[in-house]
């Protein structure tokens, strides 16, 4: 487990509140805006190539940044000799470990900080050097010509050996990078009461971000003043990090991210190129334009780790559960990045089970190091306890739809609190009728009992994320102009997600405007306010519901100024978007642009505060999925015919982005489960086999179904927060490998405890029965 | 990154083999290979020569005595679409159409497809392998699940990429080029090099020698031909196991055929085993049966990719059935 969740909010923390904490505002019982299928805000922008990205900035006299990176992934730099790259053409600055503007600077990995130049590089892509210069092809040309000498180490590359003791130490204090274990109820009782007992052990690979957006970004100084345009996940976070990094005030660094191309956890930080480019800007008093190649990104920002988990599970015959025991291995990689951070989180808190016992082994090898991957630990875990479920409802002769809805807990077993709500009994009950499961479980059994080598298979796995609440600190400020138009300004990215859309949604819905009238001003530390970095589905529960505030803000003062006007009382006024309306007597009422110190001032100015999230419950998203595969039992082939996601994530803001999120995360899970892994070349220099998008293989539009289908399961809950939202672009992505390896078992009678599902695997199975 | 090189577009086939044979050119046709190799710095290039101006070398024509001659810069879309190769070379517009992304097809050469190098990891990273100059095959003793079985002596294990060559190989079609030394005729069968011969190099085409056309000679009247292709994902992938089929048959029975494998050798490998297996034979399931097993024959698969024999065997039978 062991979760750093101060990377998404910060619990307990007291915070200010709009409005005063008694005046809670009322539940949205009816929509006008929010729920439709509306377009996104930006989407002409984005469609067009207007959107400017930060790899699209270019700034008068900028020059481009590049990085020599040690090729070994485990070695010492003895020496680096600059002298040749200093004089190469079109060269500005150059930086290496013994720069004296680098001593003292440090980097941090969660709990270990060591030198920003580390002359001991413990994974292929630490940074060795930087240099900028002219051109990019001139900056790369002359960190390659910067010569290092290397004392090359042994590695290690595969974490299930990395605690053997004959394994080359990644740090001088061993290669175990934390334990971590959990116990509720009695095991070895659980196991006792159990009728059927069983244990496997299953294994996921390292699975890399990968986004379409290059990490980097443009660095520029004017006078002691630095500004970074970077493509991230959260202004504010690259704004700490690099203020704490380069020693220099907040106020002094201003991060702007309007527009990004996708993070998936790995820009939820900056990274160590961010302070390089800085550097670089300051020392070639120039900006600096730094874009990572895309084989950097496959090695150094981030990846889900691989896992190794065997999972013993007990269970009576009339589906109740009796015992889970948990073990699960997983590497940080070079540094702390939580190799098995959150794995065991769906076996704590998933299905009702007294007895539970998690122990988990985080170890360090040779290679790039992990960070937060869409719903971290999660679909690793889910892989297991999933396909469990399935083995145990088969052995017990239960429908493995039937055996969920019968362990459904109450309250977050992991917690020991209970939920604001659970819609995990609705998602599954309701995803199993809208997808068809009896009819398709049938049609599979048909036509695998016929002689055709083409089997079928349909498959399902449910789910609960960790966090998705969201929760303080965030303020947003709305100013509401004379003319009725209406800015929005919150420090909180827009990663693709539709956070631009649904938050104008939201101050639409409140002050009864238009949603065009709205104009939004985001992530930018300079001009807007802070939020936490968009990861742990939190921006739309933790900002809607600031946004809402921040708009509430606005209709107050906006009545008292109006109530002036009509000589009434305020708390006598309604606001309805355009006009202000008496309601004793509907004929009394005002124009917004009419009320007179509104004209006067030019402008009202709402602030809304995150306030606090339920004291007593957590607030967490469910969902379920379901799929119909076909295998070709003579070439391995697999087809997901169709996917079915039905998530409780609250209140729908916005149906079009919500079915984006639904149908990405089920690809991404589809690339999880049947196509990607991350290749060390383990057995011989441990160096990366698969840099590249053809080698590295993300699903195609072809390896994804066309029938792919959203189903909603909006449940009200006002405790959550006030717009009753959940976060939903996590949990999509949670289910889906494990609902297809089901699916796989039912076609195949085989089961797929090794993620991925490859061809290649599948041949290397069928062929073993054959023999077998 | 790409390395420095100047770029030249000249307008007759004379100039560009007279640029060619300066050392350290190469031919640039749809570029989408050749860009990426330069860029993981597979070779040592100062001069690009650019074939685009060359018009005549674009297109799709029928011969007198009813074969196709099919220019270089040809790009695999076109390939892939033209009436004439989808009625009369079923599995040629099917391999085509089976080459890697919509894009890359639209932009992508017969002519190149054809010299395109291949795409074993080790080779195209940063690792001084025995095709590019140095010591050892990585793959050998490293990751080689998606490498060759047949015909690789354990030398040089890569597989050959081209999905157009098999099909072409399988219909006897033969390439022209034109060099410093005059014009030359080469079958595809024979075109490209098995490591054992020389593993650093790809094709028999000598320094300065441009492919200008693909020939076909006109099908036998009852050829049936046909392309299969199974990959570890569904575009934008090379094939792990491919058969190109293409057979002259009287009714059921074959009469004689060719069956040409990708994803199986460093050059496309002629399954000759299925091929015997079949010669004169009706095409009934025992038929298939025994020349699917016949596929493996000669086969040297190692630890990572055995499952390729298998793989194989499935291809055949399914192919055989859908020819049949
Ligand atoms: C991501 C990716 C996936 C791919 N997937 C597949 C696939 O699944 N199946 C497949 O078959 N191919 C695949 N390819 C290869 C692609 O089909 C080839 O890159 C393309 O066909 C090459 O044509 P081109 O005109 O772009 O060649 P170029 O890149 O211009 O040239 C390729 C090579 O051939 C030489 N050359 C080109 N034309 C001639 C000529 N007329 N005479 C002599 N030498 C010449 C060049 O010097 C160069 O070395 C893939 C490529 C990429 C980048
Ligand atoms: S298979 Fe060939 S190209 Fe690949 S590592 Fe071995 S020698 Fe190099």
């Amino acid at each position: 487990m062991a979760e750093d969740s101060n990377v998404y909010y910060t619990e307990g923390l007291p915070v200010p509140e709009t409005p005063a904490p008694g005046d809670k505002p009322a539940f949205w019982k009816q929509t006008d805006v929010v729920g439709k299928r509306i377009p996104r805000v930006d989407a002409y922008e984005r469609v067009s190539g207007t959107a400017v990205y930060p790899s699209d900035i270019k700034l008068p006299n900028m020059v481009y940044g590049a990085i020599l990176r040690c090729p070994h992934p485990h070695a010492k730099v003895k020496k680096v000799d600059a002298s040749r790259a200093k004089t190469m053409p079109g060269v500005r600055a150059v930086i290496t470990g013994v720069s004296p503007k680098v001593k003292g600077l440090n980097w941090k990995y969660r709990n270990y900080t060591g030198p920003l130049f580390d002359s001991h590089c413990r994974f292929e892509g630490e940074v060795v050097a930087a240099v900028a210069a002219d051109t990019r092809y001139q900056a790369w040309d002359a960190a390659h010509a910067i010569e290092v000498a290397y004392e090359v180490l042994p590695y290690v590359a595969d974490y299930k050996e990395a605690l053997s003791e004959s394994a080359p130490k990644v740090h001088d204090g061993g290669n175990l990078a934390g334990m971590d274990e959990y116990e509720r109820g009695d095991i070895s009782r659980g196991f006792a009461e159990a009728d059927a007992v069983l244990e496997e052990t299953y294994e996921t690979p390292c699975q890399i971000h990968t986004p379409m957006e290059l990490h980097g970004c443009v660095a520029n100084w004017d006078g002691d003043r630095l500004t970074i345009w970077e493509s991230s996940q959260g202004v504010y976070a690259v704004q700490s990090n690099v203020a704490e990094v380069l020693g220099i005030p907040l106020s002094k660094v201003r991060v702007i991210g309007h527009y990004m191309g996708g993070g998936f956890g790995s820009k939820l930080k900056p990274g160590k190129y961010t302070v390089l480019a800085s550097l670089l800007a300051k020392q070639a008093a120039r900006p600096v334009k730094m874009i990572l190649t895309r084989e950097e990104t496959y090695l150094c920002v981030g990846n889900r780790p691989a896992n190794t988990m065997r999972l013993k599970a007990g269970v009576k015959s009339d589906g109740t559960l009796t015992a889970f025991e948990f073990e699960c291995i997983g590497p940080s990689g070079a540094y702390p990045g939580g190799g098995t951070a959150l794995v065991d989180w769906l076996v704590r808190d998933l299905y009702k089970c007294d007895n539970v016992r998690c122990r988990s082994k985080d170890v360090y090898i040779n290679a790039g190091t992990a960070r937060p991957f869409r719903a971290p630990g999660h679909p690793q875990g889910s892989w297991a306890l999933e396909q469990m479920m399935d083995a145990l409802a088969e052995k017990i002769g239960m429908n493995p739809v039937k055996l969920r809805l019968k362990n459904i807990p109450a309250i977050s077993q992991g917690r020991s609190e209970p939920y604001t709500t659970t819609g995990l009994k609705a998602c599954i009950e309701r995803g199993a009728q809208q997808f068809g499961w009896k009819n398709a479980l049938k049609r599979a059994k048909e036509q695998n009992q016929s002689a055709s080598h083409i089997k079928r298979g349909v498959g399902m796995g449910a789910c609960v994320w960790y966090v998705g609440g969201g929760g303080p600190p965030s303020t947003v400020i709305i100013k509401l102009f004379r003319d009725g138009s209406v800015n929005l300004n919150m420090g909180a990215s827009d990663i693709g997600t539709g956070t631009k859309t649904v938050m104008a949604l939201v101050t639409a819905e409140e002050l009864g405007v238009k949603p065009e009238v709205i104009q939004i001003e985001h992530a930018d530390t300079g001009t807007t306010q802070y939020a936490t970095p968009s990861g742990g589905s939190k921006t739309v529960p933790t900002e809607s519901p600031t946004v809402r505030n921040a708009a509430i803000d606005v209709k107050r003062q906006i009545l008292e100024m109006a109530a002036e006007d009509l000589d009434v009382r305020t708390a006598e006024l309604d606001y309805e978007g355009t006009e202000i309306v008496w309601r004793k007597d509907k004929s009394k009422r005002i124009r917004v642009t009419d009320v007179g110190r509104l004209k006067k001032r030019g402008v009202v100015v709402g602030v809304g505060y995150r306030g606090p999230n339920p004291r007593t419950k957590t607030v967490n998203p469910f969902g379920a999925q379901f799929c119909e595969v076909e295998v070709n039992t003579k070439t391995g082939e697999m087809r997901v015919l169709r996917f079915l996601g039905a998530h409780d994530s609250g209140r729908v803001l916005d149906r079009l982005t919500y079915d984006n999120q639904v149908f990405g995360g089920i690809v991404m899970g589809i690339g999880f489960g049947m196509t990607e892994f991350r290749q060390l070349d383990g057995k011989q220099t441990g160096k990366l086999c698969n840099r590249n998008w053809h080698d590295y293989k993300l699903p195609t539009a072809l390896d994804v179904p066309v029938d792919m289908e959203s189903l909603p399961i909006e449940i009200d809950d006002p405790e959550a927060n006030n717009t009753g939202t959940k976060g939903l672009g996590e949990p999509v992505t949670i289910p889906t490998a494990s609902a297809i390896a089901n699916a796989l078992y039912m076609a195949t009678g085989i089961r797929f405890t090794n993620a991925p599902v490859s061809p290649m695997g599948m041949c290397r199975r069928l062929a073993a029965r054959k023999e077998g | 990154m790409l390395p420095q090189f100047s770029y030249v577009r000249p307008e007759t086939l004379k100039d560009t083999v007279k640029h060619l044979s300066a050392g350290g050119a190469a031919i640039h046709a749809g570029g989408t290979d050749l860009l990426g190799c330069l860029r993981d710095g597979i070779m040592d290039v100062d001069k690009v020569v650019s074939l685009s101006a060359l018009h005549d070398l674009r297109g799709v024509k029928e011969t007198a005595d009813g074969g196709l001659i099919i220019g270089a810069l040809t790009t695999i879309t076109e390939v892939s679409e033209n009436p004439m190769i989808l009625k009369k070379y079923p599995c040629l517009a099917q391999g085509a159409s089976e080459v890697a992304s919509p894009q890359l097809r639209n932009q992508g050469t017969l002519g190149g497809n054809l010299c395109q190098k291949p795409r074993c990891w080790y080779y195209r990273g940063e690792f001084n392998c025995l095709r590019k100059g140095g010591d050892i095959c990585y793959a050998l003793g490293g990751e080689h699940q998606f490498h060759a079985i047949f015909g690789h002596d354990r030398i040089c294990i890569i597989t050959h990429p081209s999905d157009t060559a098999p099909p072409l190989a399988a219909l006897a079609a033969k390439v022209r080029t034109m060099g410093p030394d005059g014009k030359r005729t080469l079958p595809v069968e024979t075109f490209h090099v098995l490591p054992r011969k020389n593993p650093q190099v790809e094709t028999v085409l000598k320094p300065g020698e441009v492919i200008t056309y693909i020939e076909l000679p006109r099908p036998a009247g009852n050829m049936r031909s046909s392309y299969r292709k199974v990959r570890a994902r569904r575009s934008w992938d090379f094939a792990l196991a491919g058969a190109a089929i293409a057979l002259e048959m009287d009714g059921d029975r074959v009469i004689d055929g060719r069956v040409v494998l990708s994803g199986a050798a460093p050059v496309p490998w002629r399954a000759q085993s299925v091929e015997n297996a079949i010669r004169g034979k009706t095409l009934d399931d025992a038929t298939i049966k025994r020349a699917a097993q016949a596929v493996a024959e000669g086969a040297d698969p190692l630890p990572e990719n055995t499952y390729k024999l298998d793989l194989f065997k499935g291809v055949i039978e399914e192919e055989l059935n859908a020819v049949r």
